[in-house]
């Protein structure tokens, strides 16, 4: 939805505050850049890079975790670095989503045997979007932003309706 | 390559270590097995003064069933020739370490003590390398990995 | 009101008169000033990571710092510990490569490599020669591709960002070769024990020589873009000397050693696969510092293309595997092998019991002797240059957890 298309000039545009915000949202889905194994060069580096450049559709990786939006969890986690998750996720502000890339995020994938081994981010963190893989390609990444961008409006479109039925 | 024995009996000779079981015919290269206090002594007399086996490529540790055969992987460069010295610890014995020699060592130890449940003696830092505090020592053939079910249920 | 102890400790600037004689004290101050004429500052300790954009991965240093220059440092590892070594021990032979694969993602052929050939070893297999150079020529561009990344991110280090886009453009045409001919992007499994796992495709080939026909333009264009750059090399030129003691002393291989001026290189010295075919030099430089690693690099990356060119031109007909077993069970025996990574000596030191799961498998990893030579020289530098010294250094964090 682009405002300037919707409403020529001098005119008067009403949307909920709520459509507003998603439509920002969804537009500018900035990951942080936390890297942890294999996917990262994948999702974050060749992800960010000329060919597949996901900043075309508002994706873009900030630094700091108080600045971002999404997590991608690129990589296995294990024991040792479980805790950094979480408490990376918990200095995230609201609202914030959480990609789980590749199949050791999802799953532990080929390291799931050693006990060491996190089996799946999902135990840490809740995770919106699950990308299989081993590592995905940018362009599964790129997908599972799709996707969360779906999922961010069904979201709020949801509340509407569900605040409609209320006041009703 | 691989140094013929008399090079070796002459450091050793030289720096007066005895009790040194040499092998030659492995397809290592020339290993030699030493008692575990006389590693550093052993390391010392290879070492030598500018012409012996001044690199550490690696150290490591291989549980054998009996007891823990800490490997240390040396190098010449002057020489062109690599040995190995083979020092069989007890479980839970105590691995002294050799940095002062070779400070290459300084994290391998770590990683081999920790891995192989050794403790670990004259390090400056003999924290864990890798695992978290109070993990199993991961590397013993006696610790077991997730069985299939455990992963499936998750 | 005035706080006597404040002045206590700034005597310097209120000589001759000790504090406690002062009668004179500006009244609208509630603290002295403090005295500029020492650089007397607090130790102060620093956490970066495992967070952290600029660690190559998740590693974590705690530098405790005077001012700005570090006094201590220590590397923490093991955020990515995620037991290869362990897990090998409980694989077929032809399945640990899926592992190593994912140890130093960066250049998963020379892992593969190195497994195979140690497996080889005690298996004592003949490989097919059209498989030792496919060897080497997918080593070469894997090699390639991934000092392309370093190139990348160790000019992010020292503040540059253009020079990391061109070398993902040029990445991506690598990583369309290495896709072509392996299947995959990053994790190949395409080395195994007796030979390659698939023979090159037309495809790849034309693929390579439309590679070949730009790439020494775009080489001199990063030289000019990153190593011509005049802040870049003040950022680089004597900061973090490893000097040829500390290097060997601290196991360093590789480039890095080759930087302090020791020209070792596995794949001149211990030949394997078929570069004792190949025409190549190993570039060597003195000084040790980063920049002199950084030209080893750029010379690696020189060899390395016509390395790439002698493999298509002169590539021998043939099999491209050796007629191995199903399941392999090499007998009994211990065998060392490696192989020369982009970041050192990559070796494998395996132990068979004759079963079809290897006894112990060793992995040698070279950034991990490469991050701890870097830690023994970070105290008595600057903090801005901690990054520029790790990320000369190339540390791969995969590799050093295993």
């Amino acid at each position: 939805m682009a405002l300037d298309k919707l409403a020529g000039e001098n005119s008067l545009l009403f949307i909920r505050s709520e459509q507003l915000f998603d439509w920002a949202r969804r537009r500018s889905l900035w990951y942080m850049a936390f890297g942890i194994a294999c996917c990262a060069i994948e999702g974050l580096m060749h992800a960010s890079g000329p060919r597949f450049d996901f900043d075309r559709h508002g994706v873009f990786f900030r630094a700091s975790p108080r600045q971002a939006d999404v997590m991608i969890v690129a990589g296995t986690v294990n024991h040792k670095m479980a805790a950094t998750v979480r408490r990376l996720y918990d200095q995230m502000p609201e609202p914030k989503w959480v990609i789980a890339m590749g199949a050791c995020a999802n799953t532990g994938g080929p390291f799931r045997e050693y006990p060491n081994v996190v089996l799946g981010v999902d135990k840490i963190v809740p995770v919106d979007v699950y990308i299989p893989g081993c590592p995905p390609r940018p362009e599964s990444v790129q997908y599972g932003f799709f996707q969360l961008m779906d999922k961010i409006s069904e979201q709020t479109e949801g509340r509407l309706a569900a605040r409609h039925g209320n006041s009703r | 390559m691989r140094p013929d024995t008399a090079t070796v009996d002459r450091f050793l000779s030289h720096a007066g270590v005895s009790d040194v079981e040499i092998d030659s015919a492995s397809m290592l290269g020339v290993v030699c097995r030493v008692a575990p206090a006389q590693t550093k002594q052993m390391l010392c007399a290879l070492k030598g003064e500018g012409d012996g086996f001044d690199f550490l490529v690696d150290l490591f540790g291989i549980d054998t069933g009996e007891a823990v055969d800490v490997v240390y992987h040396l190098r010449s460069f002057s020489r062109d020739e690599e040995i190995y010295v083979k020092v069989a610890l007890p479980y839970g014995a105590d691995l002294a370490s050799v940095w002062e020699i070779h400070p290459a060592a300084l994290m391998p130890e770590r990683e081999c003590a920790e891995m192989f449940g050794l403790t670990l003696s004259g390090h400056p830092n003999p924290k864990h390398l890798l695992l978290t505090k109070g993990s199993r020592p991961a590397l013993l053939k006696s610790e077991r990995i997730r069985t299939a079910e455990e992963v499936r249920d998750r | 009101m005035t706080d006597p102890r404040h002045l206590a400790g700034h005597a310097g600037w209120l000589t001759p008169n000790p504090p406690h004689q002062v009668d004179f004290v500006p009244t609208s101050l509630t603290r002295a000033p403090t005295g500029v004429d020492t650089f007397d500052t607090e130790r102060m300790v620093l956490n970066m990571g495992p967070q952290h954009p600029s660690t190559h991965g998740v590693l974590r240093l705690l530098i405790e710092m005077d001012g700005e220059e570090v006094v201590a440092a220590e590397a923490v590892a093991g955020y990515l510990h995620r037991g290869i070594e362990k897990l090998a021990e409980h694989r077929r032979y032809n399945a640990v490569g899926t592992l190593m694969d994912r140890g130093d993602y960066m250049s998963g052929i020379h892992n593969e490599l190195a497994f195979a050939l140690a497996a080889e070893k005690l298996m004592e297999v003949e490989v097919p020669r059209r498989a030792q150079w496919l060897r080497v020529l997918m080593s070469e561009i894997n090699r390639i591709a991934s000092h392309l990344v370093w190139y990348g991110t160790f000019g992010l280090d020292t503040g540059a960002m253009g020079q990391f886009l061109y070398a993902v453009r040029d990445r991506e045409v690598l990583l369309d070769i290495l896709e072509d001919v392996t299947g995959q992007r990053m994790m190949f499994n395409y080395v195994r024990p007796g030979g390659v796992v698939a023979d090159i495709t037309t495809s790849a080939v034309d693929k390579i020589q439309a590679f070949l026909a730009t790439i020494d333009m775009y080489l001199d264009e990063h030289d000019a873009l990153l190593g011509g750059n005049e802040i870049f090399q003040a950022r680089t030129r004597g900061i973090g000397v490893l000097d040829k003691e500390t290097a060997t002393a601290f196991g360093l291989t590789g480039a890095n050693l080759r930087a302090s001026g020791l020209g070792f290189d596995v794949r001149r010295d211990r030949p394997y696969a078929a570069y004792d075919e190949m025409r190549f030099s190993v570039p060597v430089a003195e000084e040790g510092d980063c920049y002199a690693r950084y030209l080893v690099r750029m010379g690696e990356l020189r060899q390395a293309v016509a390395m790439v060119r002698q493999c298509i031109d002169g590539l021998p007909e043939g099999e491209h595997t050796a007629k191995v077993a199903k399941v392999l069970r090499p007998p009994a025996g211990e065998a060392y092998a490696a192989v020369e990574s982009p970041r050192g000596e990559l070796g494998v030191h395996l132990v068979s019991d004759g079963t079809e799961h290897p006894y112990r498998m060793r992995y040698r990893p070279p950034a991990l002797y490469a991050l701890q030579a870097a830690e023994a020289i970070l105290p008595g530098t600057m903090i801005a240059d901690v990054v520029v010294i790790l990320g000369s250094v190339d540390v791969v964090l995969g590799e050093i957890d295993r």
